[in-house]
């Protein structure tokens, strides 16, 4: 009996891991639709963005059914909660990329993005969201922690967009569309960045029982 | 054991109390049934004494004393006396089988049974004098019933056998099987216990020699295996049916760079999870060879996924993992190298090719045709400086080298310094030799090449009024020429690459600066056929390239 239940649990882990890798190919394709320009990258983020849905339907069907088959308790209670909460941020990281692949496609021989620090913000997210699935593939607290602060450094970075733009738009009235589509683009960066966050604040959930790290929340 | 034992004693023993019972009974009961007839025929003759000498009286006495029916019978069968029924009521008594036998002989007898079969009666039969019958009959259970009688004892010792059979057959089977228990299995030849016991030990001795024979070839295979894939470049991992990994190399894990010490038993995805890598693998667990470069941790990775099938059902997949981060670099340099001999090549004949038609049209005023001819000269000079330099090229790489000579290494600098010296004047450019004399095992023309690339290179990228100064020293064990100009430097990004074929640091090949981008190769090689490294130092104000050639 508990031999199956690890099996399925092992297998809801490389679902997991799965779906995660998804989520890096959305936003990785995404990213290489805005700063390339090439429309092909942006189909695909949208293709991957219906398939990280199917499988989010999946965990979170394995989930339920783990949960009322087996009634766990401690530790595998809190890995498929931690789970269930995952894929819904997975699900939205998956979202958000389709969305910048959406807006990228009318950004495309617009002057606006070459001036602003959108390159490095789309690095920076996709770090977040790589280490965030690292931190959970291997069970790594410490990598898990980093990502949680590295957030502040993607808010930076949207702020410092945001001000960039600002200065184009007082220049340059004419570039008001792209101006906002890319505020757009640089706030669906952010949002999978505070995605990555939860991500990670669930894999310290899942690993100690509390989502800052510091031990179990039971009794308290 | 013990049960088959204890079912076969209580068997046995229930048998025999059964059949011996049975046989006891009927002999007990043969013997007793003759003493009954020989007494019964005794005391028959007894009464018929007592009869014909006390009459009928004598009967009524006698008959309370003997025990046995006693019955008087006329000769014509009429029943006179009976010791148990009313002599009235008996019918007639001619047709007994005793009594006609008696009537015949003078003495009968017969046995019969009563209508249950329970009891057994013997009548014996007399002739008085006076020709009636006197019978004597006595009465005893059947065989049947007199073993009926014994049925509850003969169960009773059934039950305390097949009990006591329990017991033995519990202290048999202990006693039997102990030894066989503490049989050392490890060396039976040891212990041989029973006489029908030692095929089966040495039968087990000769499996143990058979397997422990097959487990060393077994580990030596797998020790063989392992030695050869651990040393591999190559990274090899086997994965089974689920994708888990069942077996790998060190070079897999570092390919990888896997944090973990042992993947075995994890996913494959948990080691990596892009996309190329995704798809190979998961192509090779559905039962596809796939074939990709996929980049891993930085590097380029040629991924080679095989399936494992066994009759069309795929039981796992075969990952072989090759380093081709420097082939594809090769591969990337002979493709520009390529690229840049063809253009290099082109780009001459395209201006001679341009002036020779001008001249063939009538176009070209005479005024301007020695113009075109001198520039047509020096394009097939720049032809065949170019062609020069690559023949020589190839020939550092390829053929044979040339004798080593012993080679003065500032004498060469200066004979250099003095070829160069109408180059040098022509952009005011002082040149300078310092050092002492330093001999060198060397080949004479490729150390000539390379000081005069190096020297050139420093006159031609100088400042006008600039200097290079060459200087031969002794670091250690090692010469060390260096040439340090005050020219336009080299940028740090580019500083890599100034020694790959054709690389120019001025992208436009402006032809400002004659070349054929083949000097700082041609340097190198020359340095690696004598065991030199060569380095370059370089700022805004000049650069210094170093040579350092082992003594």
């Amino acid at each position: 009996m508990r031999r199956r239940f690890d099996e399925q649990l092992e297998l809801l882990h490389t679902s997991m891991i799965r779906m995660g890798a998804l989520c890096e190919d959305a936003i990785a394709s995404a990213t290489k639709a805005l700063l390339e320009g090439d429309a092909s990258f942006g189909e695909k983020a949208m293709a991957l963005e219906q398939d990280i849905n199917l499988q989010e339907r999946e965990i979170e069907q394995a989930c339920l059914r783990l949960l009322l088959h087996q009634q766990p308790v401690a530790g595998d209670l809190r890995t498929i909660t931690a789970a269930q909460k995952m894929v819904t941020d997975m699900e939205r990281i998956g979202d958000q990329a389709a969305d910048i692949a959406e807006l990228s496609a009318f950004m495309q021989g617009s002057p606006v993005g070459s001036d602003v620090h959108i390159a490095d913000m789309a690095r920076a997210t996709i770090k977040m969201v790589t280490d965030s699935i690292d931190s959970f593939v291997a069970g790594n607290q410490a990598k898990a922690t980093a990502v949680i602060a590295y957030d502040d450094v993607v808010d930076d970075l949207f702020s410092k967009i945001k001000g960039e733009l600002i200065q184009q738009l007082v220049q340059d009235s004419s570039l008001a569309e792209d101006c906002l589509d890319l505020l757009m683009i640089a706030k669906y960066f952010e949002r999978i960045g505070d995605h990555a966050e939860n991500i990670a604040e669930w894999v310290l959930y899942a690993l100690t029982g509390s989502k800052t790290g510091s031990g179990p929340e039971e009794g308290r | 054991m013990k049960r088959k034992i204890f079912r076969f004693a209580a068997l046995l023993a229930a048998l025999a109390v059964l059949i011996s019972s049975v046989l006891i009974t009927a002999a007990a009961y043969n013997d007793f049934f003759r003493t009954i007839k020989r007494e019964v025929a005794a005391q028959a003759s007894y009464i018929r004494l007592g009869l014909e000498l006390g009459g009928e009286a004598y009967l009524s006495q006698i008959e309370r004393r003997t025990g046995h029916r006693l019955t008087l019978i006329a000769a014509d069968g009429k029943v006179l006396f009976d010791s148990v029924s009313d002599p009235a009521q008996m019918d007639n008594h001619l047709s007994r089988e005793e009594v006609r036998e008696a009537l015949e002989t003078g003495v009968g007898e017969s046995t019969r049974y009563s209508s249950t079969l329970r009891e057994q009666t013997y009548y014996s039969a007399v002739k008085l004098s006076d020709g009636s019958i006197l019978r004597v009959a006595s009465s005893m259970d059947s065989v049947l019933a007199s073993y009926n009688s014994l049925f509850w004892l003969v169960a009773l010792i059934a039950l305390a056998v097949t009990a006591l059979s329990a017991l033995i057959a519990s202290l048999v089977t202990r006693h039997i099987v102990r030894p066989i228990n503490a049989l050392d299995l490890d060396h039976p030849e040891n212990s041989a216990i029973y006489d029908e016991l030692v095929p089966l030990l040495s039968r087990i001795k000769e499996q143990r020699g058979e397997i422990g024979r097959q487990m060393a070839e077994l580990d030596q295979r797998r020790a063989e295996f392992s030695a050869i894939t651990e040393n591999m470049d190559e990274g090899f991992l086997i994965l089974n049916r689920e994708g888990k990994v069942l077996s790998h190399n060190k070079s897999a894990l570092r390919l990888l760079d896997a944090q973990l010490s042992s993947p075995v038993g994890v996913h494959i995805l948990a080691l990596n999870r892009s996309e190329p890598f995704r798809d190979v693998t998961e192509a090779a667990l559905a039962g596809e060879a796939h074939e990709r470069i996929v980049e891993l941790a930085g590097r380029q990775c040629q991924v080679f996924a095989s399936p494992v099938k066994n009759e069309s059902a795929v039981q796992g997949a075969v990952l072989l993992l090759m380093d081709v981060t420097e082939k594809q670099e090769r591969e990337k340099l002979r493709r520009e190298f390529t690229a840049n001999v063809s253009h290099e090549l082109k780009t001459p004949l395209t201006a001679i090719s341009g002036y020779a038609e001008i001249m063939m049209g009538g176009l070209a005023k005479p005024e301007d045709v020695p113009e075109f001819l001198q520039s047509i000269y020096s394009e097939t000079q720049r032809l065949i400086a170019l062609v020069r330099d690559l023949m020589l090229l190839s020939k550092l790489e390829e053929d044979a080298p040339p004798a080593r000579e012993r080679i003065d290494l500032l004498a060469l600098a200066e004979e250099t310094a003095s070829r160069l010296s109408a180059n040098a004047a022509a952009r005011g450019v002082d040149v300078s030799v310092a050092g002492k004399a330093l001999e060198i095992m060397g080949m004479r023309s490729v150390l000539e090449e390379m000081a005069y690339n190096l020297l050139e290179n420093a006159i031609k990228y100088n400042r006008p009024g600039g200097s290079v100064t060459i200087s031969i020293k002794k670091a250690g064990e090692r010469a060390v020429l260096t040439v340090t100009d005050t020219g336009i430097g080299i940028p740090k990004a580019e500083q890599a690459r100034i020694f790959e074929r054709f690389y120019r640091v001025e992208k436009s090949r402006s032809r400002a600066i004659e070349g054929t981008g083949l000097g700082l190769a041609i340097v190198k090689h020359g340095a690696l056929l004598h065991g030199a490294q060569v380095s370059v130092k370089s700022g805004s104000a000049g650069s210094t390239f170093t040579v350092r050639f082992p003594m």
